[in-house]
């Protein structure tokens, strides 16, 4: 028992977590792999943990022609083993890299987004693909786009008498190719540097349009436009020193970083081309 | 580390939407509460202020320290055990987020007797050294066969087994363990092996989760129970001993139908207070070499012979140091054809703790060198007529012999192989 003492309510409903966290001491609670950490080496005192567990509505898990729509309480096992997450490929190709299987068992896929860690796997995707994140409040719902949801490390649009109900992602449409790469130390670890990306073409094969996210490399996922250096190796180095602003430290120089960063951007951009023009034959 | 995967697939029942714990009020920081989880196929109620973990939870209240702590932050997976089937880290959930969960800790997944198809693996290829994580990789690779069977291929087993670490095996001998596992195993490891109703005692602190509730405000004090139940489940050691005693049947059924004489017989033990219904309060110590333990208990005589010539006991003890034992003893006098009696006792215990980690050959040794001296002492009562000349434990010479026992055990063995 390494925290910290702090207050403990699990509500039996979203009205009531927000009756909770209105005070603005509480800190929501979901799987807690990353918050039961912060709590045990200090680094964090909430007055009160809100455990949003016994809220019943949290937990959808169900996709349409359009989402993909993972509700708070969805642990990120659960969806990695789910047949809805074929419709996000993305998923599927970033999950292994989240932690351990035995942090996905508990961990959720929306507290990775409201925790925010910028070197953190499911930020980047969901900032890659556009997805919308829903979230409640005293003012009621609001819908975020997932570029303007992180603000900096470790901190979102949302305030502290928020909280995450769910993350939509688009389904892949056709003619869309993905890449997802990250070199960490250790297998589990967060990234040194890390890749996601998104290729559509159309039945020629032409490129239609191609996005990228780094992640680890700044305080927040970084978005780029990359249609028209799909693949220009030269324009994806003057990516990497524009892109990668995080200092050097022991596990990597910065320069070292960009070096990442640009080989696995090539790597990842013609990995998701090759799938996208896979897709249109 | 670059190397591409696709999710798991197969919607397998494991992703189907999991029950939601029920709703709680809010919790005082310093407050403590009641929560009610199953543990390896045991309903308990653990007694924690809300930052307690789960690990702590299990090691602390319900003895089970097979579950191991190293960081306490969720990096070592040493107290990985299984939360509704998958594997967690015991260290980074909250106890009291678990509310009528199902959790399996290592000691539910077999037991001495009857290991798990992974833990003969583990020993067969060497998977240890020091078994400090060995709980750790043997929940993380239960929930990898169980589970995601067809993630275990040579080629990721590496990776699925990094959420585990292990200072000094290098690995190799576990992933060649849960690698033998899985061929043997293709479609799925069989399930726990030790998984049935039982009887947790708690260590110093806290409630011991079996049995009724009972008022303990001061958890620093060691509490004693106001009833006994008998223990269910496997007990830690069982001990089988008969003796051959001088004095006639009915002599030694008049010791051994009163409780306060045959209390007098046992070294070391001292009957304190008589309770109503068949209860006694008592204390009782030992000396094992350098550690003293010291219970204060209180049985209860559960059954007798119509004839008086045996009954049947429950006790439970909880020492100041952190040892907890409960125990189930059948006494039993018979007329020797040869003349005189056999006293036969039969006794399931149930121990945490300190006393625990003596092991069972010692604790079965230990046990037999005390019937001997009460066996002997009965014997003395029941010819004189008297309570016997209080033999006191002798506490060194006790272990000694239970050691020398041992040993003796040991080389025998050794010269059989």
């Amino acid at each position: 028992m390494k925290a910290a003492p702090f207050a403990y309510v699990r509500p039996g409903s979203l009205d009531d977590v927000l009756a909770e966290l209105a005070g603005g001491d509480g800190k929501v609670l979901a799987g807690g792999q990353s918050l039961v950490p912060v709590l045990a080496m200090r680094l964090g005192r909430p007055a009160t943990l809100v455990d949003i567990g016994s809220v019943a509505s949290l937990g959808d898990l169900a996709v349409t022609d359009e989402v993909l729509r993972v509700g708070a309480t969805v642990r990120q096992r659960r969806l990695e083993r789910s047949a809805e997450a074929a419709a996000v490929p993305l998923i599927g190709m970033a999950m292994p890299f989240v932690g351990h299987r035995e942090l996905r068992s508990r961990g959720t896929v929306c507290g990775s987004l409201a925790h925010a860690d910028p070197a953190a796997e499911l930020p980047a995707v969901a900032a890659c693909l556009e997805a919308t994140i829903e979230v409640a409040g005293p003012d009621g719902r609001r819908r975020v786009p997932a570029g303007a949801f992180f603000v900096g490390a470790m901190t979102t649009g949302a305030s502290a008498q928020e909280v995450v109900t769910a993350v939509e992602f688009p389904v892949a449409r056709p003619g869309e190719g993905h890449g997802f790469g990250e070199i960490a130390r250790r297998h589990g670890d967060f990234a040194l540097a890390g890749v996601v990306t998104r290729v559509r073409v159309g039945d020629d094969g032409a490129v239609l349009d191609a996005r990228l996210t780094g992640f680890g490399v700044s305080d927040t996922p970084v978005t780029r436009d990359v249609t028209s250096i799909v693949d220009d190796g030269d324009a994806l180095a003057d990516l990497a020193r524009e892109v990668v602003d995080t200092g050097g430290d022991s596990h990597g120089s910065t320069g070292y970083r960009r070096r990442l960063f640009r080989v696995l951007a090539a790597r990842e951009l013609a990995r998701a081309l090759r799938a996208a023009r896979k897709e249109r034959t | 580390m670059t190397t591409h995967r696709t999710a798991e697939p197969a919607p397998a029942e494991g992703a189907a939407a999991p029950t939601c714990a029920p709703a709680r009020g809010r919790v005082g920081a310093h407050d403590v509460v009641e929560v009610e989880m199953t543990v390896n196929g045991s309903a308990v109620t653990f007694r924690v202020p809300p930052r307690m973990h789960l690990a702590d939870a299990l090691r602390e209240q319900s003895g089970l320290t097979g579950t191991h702590l190293g960081c306490e932050h969720g990096v070592c997976g040493m107290c990985t055990v299984l939360v509704d089937g998958e594997a967690a880290r015991a260290c980074l959930l909250l106890a009291v987020q678990c509310e009528g969960a199902e959790v399996v800790t290592v000691e539910g997944l077999g037991s001495a007797e009857e290991q798990h198809p992974l833990q003969e693996a583990f020993s067969h290829h060497h998977g240890l050294q020091c078994g400090f994580c060995t709980p750790g990789m043997l929940m993380s690779s239960y929930d990898l066969l169980a589970n995601s069977p067809d993630r275990a291929g040579d080629d990721e087993l590496p990776e699925q087994m990094s959420g585990v670490l292990c200072r000094c095996t290098g690995y190799r001998g576990i992933l060649a363990a849960v690698s033998d596992v899985h061929a043997t195993h293709p479609d799925g490891v069989p399930g726990p092996r030790n998984c049935a109703a039982r009887t947790l005692v708690g260590r110093g602190s806290g409630s011991a989760p079996a049995g009724p509730p009972t008022a303990q405000p001061d958890s620093t004090a060691a509490p004693v129970a106001e009833d006994v139940t008998i223990p269910t489940g496997a007990p830690t050691v069982t001990v089988t001993l008969a003796s051959a005693l001088a004095a006639p049947v009915d002599a030694v059924a008049a010791v051994v139908s009163d409780v306060e004489r045959l209390v007098a017989c046992l070294p070391g033990a001292e009957l304190t207070e008589t309770l109503p219904g068949d209860r006694y309060r008592g204390r009782a110590g030992a000396a094992l070499g350098p550690v003293k333990l010291s219970f204060e208990g209180l049985a209860r005589v559960v059954e007798r012979d119509p004839q008086g010539r045996g009954l049947r006991l429950v006790g439970q003890g909880r020492d100041t140091g952190g040892s907890a034992t409960s125990a189930d003893i059948r006494l039993h006098a018979e007329p020797d054809p040869g003349g005189g009696t056999v006293l036969r006792a039969e006794a399931d215990l149930f121990l945490s703790g300190r006393i625990a980690q003596f092991g069972r050959a010692l604790a079965g040794d230990v046990s037999r060198r005390l019937f001997e001296q009460f066996a002997a002492a009965v014997d003395e009562s029941a010819r004189t007529g008297t309570a016997p000349t209080a033999a006191p434990v002798g506490g060194v010479r006790l272990a000694l012999r239970a050691v020398r026992d041992a040993i003796r055990g040991a080389l025998r063995r050794l010269r059989r192989g």
